[in-house]
């Protein structure tokens, strides 16, 4: 069979995006010209009821400039890289800037800065194609429908090209690669669920995550109804995630400055276990690091929270101007780990528990109250009763009321940070934990 | 040489598809503007004009899809896009167990252009970003009002669909929305009030009927009423929803279930599958006899209205839930003959030229009954008015959910007092549906917009409309949306 897409596209190179942005910097007429790339190539092949149901591929190159005339700033993309569409977004982002009031808020292109320069792109990635991807929807069917259970996921591979570059010698490129791997199985009215995002196709781990989620779906069956209400919890590492992304989403500075944050007050305090610590580490080999961020400044490792006391927030560049912050921390790559000593699996943490509730995923979490950012939404795909260090029974699906700020106030135990992702957050490192209470607010009929 | 026409692009990959010896094939080239400006705290903080062009080739292969696209519109391009398509096709058919048939559709010839009175691309930016600083000025001014936020949107889509059976669709579409939000501060708490235009397939009159100066005045006092309000007790109340919050309540709690993909397991890895399994269509009480709940893609303003759908199949009326009971599924081409159906209802849609169509909640509407709103207020001892949308969240099989609001009003003994905060409901969706026992009339029905509803992998977001009267609900159970509950 022929594979098309080990050709195909020739995505933007290097040297073709200094050469677009060169000419649009040349005829641009304004004060500050800044030009963005993001030149995306992307298959995925879908499965449900064991078989493909979808299998598509698709690139979209998007080249956006933004001028400014002073605080007068507009907007323009295009998907058509002619050098006619090209002049065209160009006008238009300047007609927009030219009648646009000024913008108090305006700040030029950062400066030029030697980006970091991280292996974003595996090669394996960006060549895999419709084959390579129909062998691991395979393999997942195929170990299901052995077990005479139902599989639906997906197996997704990409390669981006992004650029910046700005009149004032800024200038960055780079190649990123994503592939992901999530499988739910079905047994009956049982699911079981796992899922990877990796920066390389080879370390999707397929065959051990498929295993997992058929030995959630099994043991899922005949789910018992137990009351809601509080219970100690087992949060396995993407449900820890599920919570903690709401937490990072939050941390915007400035909503802190106007007093409509979750955090107001907080900078410098204790807001969760001491021994809890959120790092950014961009060179981390199972997280999705970039070189530098879409407004142009480079993604470096950071400190967020330090043993449980909130340390940075999430600037835009003006608030950071205005609060005195100089070096804007990114946080596109987070780590959370605890201090002291790390159960060894998920499963000596179970071993451990007197009783408690063990969650394998939560789905479709959402503020409820976004001041003191209590989050509501379900469990999914396994959810479990743990009776004296034993997995006894799986239970029906509960909503939950609660706040990542206080249920990781005190962590029981936990495991060394595991890759985590789910349907609605980014990839993180996170450890799964045992902790001491967790609100259940309702029940389902699953 | 002069650029080939679109026509001439999809001739070129048609006859690629025919050659290949697909039994099915089709082409989407499509051009859309998006024009968005975003005001915040006083400031115009963005404006933007996105041109997003590029085509989408769909070759179904002995029984098996295979889909390609690309933003390089060219000679060189559609055919080598058409191959892969074809070629990802063959892939998906050695491994296929069940061939996909499709339901039979005529073959059209139209062409479909939205209505509009006012072009809103041809409105000068400097009167729409006047618009957005005075709303937030009126927000502002408001005492108590910390951050405002106002901004317009407006797309068009030109569209050509072409497919093998020799169909062929030209598309010219429209649509348009505006919207402010005050935030207000009060004793460390703070809470947001909105108004919003419905997304609707209109031109800039859209904006100009809306007082949005008036609208700002009002949500800013209601943000500071609100943010001063006491706390819901939680018990069980009477509901009475207004339209813009039962259009969430709709497409949540009835839209996503009754698509049939989901509930033949296509969506079983991401947005789920659905309690209305294939067995329920003609037995199963969904809601009360008062809930009739409509769709209808063919009614003129509404998102879904696209006088076709992307599989090229005419836009149709039909009944979700009929006197209580539920009756019928949102379909394509694939997934009607599943369930014995000979005809698709025509509710495939691609998010724009780079995604494949699946299945998309159509706009399901609830039908207007008989009494008014005041009349169904009236009737209640103890109850909470709810406006808005607010916090959202349903369990996968579209069971449990939960809903917040924007804007809560206490009802005690047939009148609406003061306002309330925190009020969050929950419940079971057919249990919630059951619970329900009026709908006002007609004069009162109004209709809102979705834009951003998401599903599929890779994520798209689909675009449809509901439309609903006022509708009250029995003994709703209603927490305390903060942590002392």
């Amino acid at each position: 069979m022929t594979v098309l897409s080990d050709k195909w596209p020739k995505m933007t190179g290097h040297d073709e995006f200094r050469f677009l942005s060169d000419m649009i910097m040349t005829r641009s007429s304004a004060d500050h010209t800044i030009v963005s790339l993001r030149d995306h190539h992307a298959g995925t092949t879908r499965f449900a009821n064991n078989q493909v149901i979808q299998n598509v591929d698709a690139r979209r190159g998007m080249l956006t400039v933004t001028v400014a005339f002073g605080g007068r700033h507009g907007t323009a993309s295009t998907t058509d890289f002619s050098a006619g569409a090209i002049q065209d977004a160009l006008a238009r982002a300047e007609r927009i800037a030219r009648v646009s009031p000024a913008d108090p808020e305006y700040l030029p292109p950062p400066a030029p800065c030697r980006f970091p320069n991280r292996e974003a792109a595996k090669s394996e990635t960006v060549a895999a194609g419709p084959v390579r991807r129909l062998e691991y929807a395979n393999e997942a069917i195929g170990q299901c429908r052995m077990e005479n259970l139902m599989a639906a996921g997906v197996v997704s591979s990409s390669g981006t090209a992004v650029g910046i570059a700005a009149e004032n010698g800024l200038f960055g490129y780079e190649r990123r690669a994503d592939a992901r791997f999530s499988l739910t199985v079905q047994a009956g009215d049982a699911t079981g669920w796992s899922a990877a995002a990796h920066r390389s196709i080879d370390h999707l781990k397929v065959q051990e995550r498929t295993l997992a989620a058929i030995t959630k779906a099994k043991r899922g069956r005949d789910a018992c109804e137990l009351p809601a209400g509080r219970y100690p919890v087992i949060l396995e590492p993407a449900a820890v995630a599920g919570l903690w992304a709401w937490l990072l989403w939050s941390l915007d500075a400035k909503s802190y400055v106007k007093g409509t944050s979750p955090f107001a007050g907080n900078l410098g305090h204790t807001i969760v276990d001491e021994r809890l610590t959120l790092r950014n580490i961009p060179d981390h080999a199972d997280l999705l690091g970039e070189g530098f961020t879409h407004e142009g400044l480079p993604s470096t490792d950071s400190v967020w929270i330090d043993r449980g006391v909130l340390k940075q927030l999430a600037y835009d560049r003006y608030t950071a101007k205005t609060d005195g912050v100089e070096t804007i921390p990114t946080l596109e790559a987070p780590a959370l780990s605890v201090e002291g000593p790390a159960a060894h699996s998920i499963q000596d943490l179970i071993k451990g528990v007197e009783r408690a509730i063990l969650v394998t995923n939560f789905w479709y979490i959402r503020p409820v109250n976004p001041r003191e950012l209590i989050l509501t939404g379900m469990t999914r795909d396994g959810t479990f009763l743990v009776e004296k260090g034993e997995v006894v029974s799986a239970v029906k699906n509960f909503r939950f009321h609660e706040s990542p700020l206080q249920v990781f106030r005190h962590i029981d135990r936990w495991t060394s940070p595991m890759e985590a992702v789910n349907s609605e957050t980014g990839k993180m490192l996170v450890p799964a934990m045992a902790l001491p209470e967790f609100r259940f607010s309702s029940v389902t009929r699953f | 040489m002069n650029t080939p026409t679109w026509d001439e692009f999809a001739e070129l990959a048609l006859k690629r598809i025919a050659a290949s010896g697909a039994e099915y094939g089709d082409i989407r080239i499509q051009d859309s503007t998006t024009e968005h400006l975003e005001g915040e705290d006083r400031r115009i903080a963005s404006i933007r004009d996105l041109h997003d062009r590029g085509f989408g080739v769909r070759v179904l292969y002995h029984g098996a899809w295979g889909f390609a696209a690309s933003s390089i519109l060219s000679l060189e391009e559609v055919p080598r896009v058409a191959d892969l398509a074809v070629e990802i096709a063959k892939s998906s058919a050695s491994v296929a167990i069940e061939k996909v048939r499709l339901a039979a559709e005529p073959v059209y010839r139209d062409r479909v252009v939205t209505p509009y009175r006012i072009d809103p691309f041809s409105v000068p930016l400097e009167k729409k970003a006047d618009l957005l600083l005075q709303t937030m000025d009126t927000l502002q001014r408001q005492s108590g009002i910390a951050r405002s936020s106002a901004g317009l949107w407006a797309r068009r889509d030109k569209k050509l669909f072409v497919s093998s059976e020799g169909s062929h669709l030209e598309f010219d579409l429209l649509a348009g929305q505006g919207e402010c939000t005050a935030t207000a501060l009060h004793e460390g708490r703070f809470a947001s009030r909105s108004f919003n235009t419905p997304h609707l397939r209109k031109g800039y009159e859209l904006i100009e009927e809306a007082d949005f100066l008036r609208e700002a005045s009002r949500v800013a006092g209601q943000a500071v009423e609100k943010v001063r309000a006491p706390a819901v007790d939680a018990g069980h109340y009477d509901l009475v929803l207004d339209p813009e919050h039962l259009s969430l309540t709709i497409h949540e709690s009835c839209g996503h279930p009754s698509e049939l993909d989901r509930a033949i397991g296509y969506e079983a890895n991401y947005a789920g599958t659905s309690f209305l399994t294939t067995d329920k269509p003609g037995n199963f009480r969904y809601g009360s006899p008062a809930v009739n709940l409509v769709a209808d893609n063919t009614e003129s303003g509404t998102l879904a209205a696209t006088g076709y759908d992307d599989d090229g199949v005419l836009c149709q009326q039909w009944d979700i839930v009929r006197n209580g009971i539920f009756v019928g599924y949102c379909t394509n081409r694939e997934v009607a003959p599943k369930i014995g159906e000979s005809r698709s209802r025509g509710s495939n849609r691609a998010d724009g030229w780079a995604n494949i169509p699946i299945v998309r909640i159509a706009n399901i509407g609830l039908e207007a009954g008989e009494a008014t709103r005041d009349q169904l207020i009236e009737d209640v001892q103890r109850g909470i008015y709810i406006e808005g949308h607010g916090s959202y969240s349903i369990d996968q099989r579209r069971y449990n959910f939960q809903f917040g609001g924007d804007a809560f009003w206490l009802i005690e003994n047939g009148r609406r007092t003061h306002m309330l905060r925190d009020v969050i409901y929950h419940g079971i969706t057919p249990e919630f549906w059951n619970s329900c026992d009026g709908v006002a009339d007609r004069t009162s029905r109004r209709r809102y917009g979705f834009i951003t509803c998401g599903k599929g992998q890779p994520g798209q977001s689909g675009w449809m409309t509901h439309a609903a009267s006022p509708a009250r609900f029995r003994r709703v159970q209603v927490i305390r949306g903060e942590g002392s509950s």
